[in-house]
């Protein structure tokens, strides 16, 4: 494979620092690669043109650097040290002065400020004057009353609703049978006038229907008769026309030939009469 | 580069670097006298802005005279103190990112100010064309410097105008010898488009005539 320089091969050659047989390597490459050689004249020339920057004069102050080292105090990590521990002190106090109590005990986390009073427990002594027997006497008591309470409800109301429907009951069947017996005469009557209605409707309807029939079958043959006789007669004008113009054609032409006819027979005989005037002379 | 008294001088620096990491206070102000000039002009080049440069300068010095004494060798002490002051230089970069004031340079022309450039110019005995030429170059120089980016320009300017080789820029910069000569590959890339757009080169300037 053809020896190619690398982009940091061609800026150690660029600055001279490159040595022995890379620097060959290089040197025969450029000697080969115009374009190369052209690329690396153009950052020589460039070079040049950077050289032409000075350095400027330039005068160097005075510089104090103090002899004494830093106490310790001052340093910047003993500040945040001193810092953090003085915040501390002053949440401590504010804690101790406040009388700021936390706890944790039995999954309660307790915070308090001053100092903690014994809640007053009467579960505890209510308990102790009960026994078990009697807790449960207690509970079978009040539920046997309040089964006896609400079985009484319970029949009160179950009667109380016997009542109702039985009521509702003997009311809605005497509307009904009332109900039944009006639609039923009802219906017989309104059956008839109905039928009867019909009747009457359907024969208006038809006698209607024929009567617009017939008339409108009249007009529309009467209006048919009408224009075919119309037609007719402008065919027989039409037509009568045509003959008439014919005829007049036929009778132009017989003039015309009359008149040719007579125009030859007229050249003929002039012709012939003055042949003879000729032969007459001779 | 052509090397001055004061190159000489600065790479026979080692006495004097022994005696002021021992702390000699006369020493340490000679070392500073030294290499002023060095670091004013990298990080003037670096802002393009005297003050900066000023302001970087000194805290460079005050460090390097707190922290001689941590110096490891001395040998490297070049390249310890560019570390210093690009560190100072990327610190301050931070911190014009955060303020967005207007530098006072840009409202007032320092340059104009100062004494006339011929009064210190090497070139006093040229033309007055050709002096006004060299001053416009440079300055459009300095303009494309400054169009770098921050990576790129610390390589170049150290290169170039320090003279540093690439194993003393990976070594202030913490970085491989190869990422410096890429970084310095793509930033005289990006200076040649620069200039291109400004429309400079060898013909238009007149240079090497």
């Amino acid at each position: 494979m053809a020896y190619k320089p690398s982009e940091q091969d061609l800026m150690a050659y660029l600055y001279d620092e490159m040595e022995g047989e890379e620097k060959n390597a290089i040197e025969k490459y450029l000697l080969e690669n115009a374009t190369a050689r052209i690329e690396l004249d153009k950052l020589k020339s460039l070079r040049g043109m950077m050289g032409q920057v000075k350095d400027k004069e330039v005068i160097a102050p005075p510089i104090f650097v103090g002899e004494h080292q830093q106490p310790f105090y001052r340093a910047p990590y003993f500040k945040t040290i001193i810092s953090i521990a003085a915040s501390l002190l002053v949440v401590m106090l504010v804690g101790k002065f406040s009388g700021l109590q936390i706890g944790y005990h039995d999954q309660e986390l307790k915070i308090s400020f001053g100092e903690t009073k014994a809640q007053p427990v009467q579960s505890a002594t209510v308990q102790n004057m009960l026994s078990e027997q009697e807790v449960q006497k207690m509970i079978n008591n009040s539920l046997a009353q309040n089964n006896q309470v609400m079985q009484s409800s319970w029949t009160e109301t179950q009667k109380k609703l016997d009542a109702s429907v039985v009521w509702n009951l003997t009311v809605s069947s005497s509307k009904i049978d009332k109900l039944v017996k009006e639609s039923s005469q009802a219906s017989q009557n309104q059956i008839r006038e109905f039928v009867s209605g019909m009747q009457t409707e359907n024969m208006r309807l038809v006698k209607n229907y024929f009567q617009l029939n017939s008339s409108e079958q009249k007009q529309y043959i009467e209006g048919l008769l009408v224009d075919f006789s119309k037609y007719l007669q402008q065919q027989r004008n039409d037509d009568l026309q045509v003959v008439q113009t014919q005829l007049k054609s036929l009778e132009n032409n017989t003039d015309l030939f009359k008149q040719e006819t007579e125009q030859i027979l007229t050249s003929i005989i002039t012709t012939v009469g003055t042949s003879k005037s000729v032969g007459a002379r001779n | 580069m052509t090397e001055t008294l004061l190159d000489i001088a600065m790479m026979h620096s080692d006495t004097l670097i022994a005696r002021a990491k021992a702390g000699d206070q006369n020493a340490q102000g000679k070392v500073v006298q030294l290499w002023y000039k060095r670091i004013y002009n990298f990080s003037f080049k670096f802002f393009q802005d005297h003050d900066m440069a000023m302001e970087v300068s000194q805290k460079t010095f005050i460090s390097m005279c707190k922290n001689l004494p941590s110096l490891q060798e001395n040998t490297r002490f070049k390249s310890w103190l560019y570390k210093i002051t690009v560190n100072y230089c990327r610190e301050e970069v931070r911190k014009r990112k955060g303020s967005r004031s207007l530098s006072f340079d840009v409202v007032w022309n320092r340059e104009a100010e100062d004494s006339p450039q011929w009064e210190s110019s090497t070139q006093r005995f040229d033309s007055p064309e050709r002096q006004y030429q060299h001053r416009e170059l440079a300055d459009v120089l300095q303009e494309a410097l400054i169009e770098l980016n921050d990576e790129q320009r610390e390589v170049v300017i150290m290169k170039e105008y320090e003279g540093l080789k690439f194993r003393e820029i990976a070594e202030v910069l913490n970085i491989s010898e190869n990422t410096v000569k890429s970084r310095m590959y793509y930033g005289l890339d990006a200076l040649k488009k620069i200039l291109e757009r400004k429309n400079i080169n060898k013909e238009t300037i007149g240079y090497g005539l």
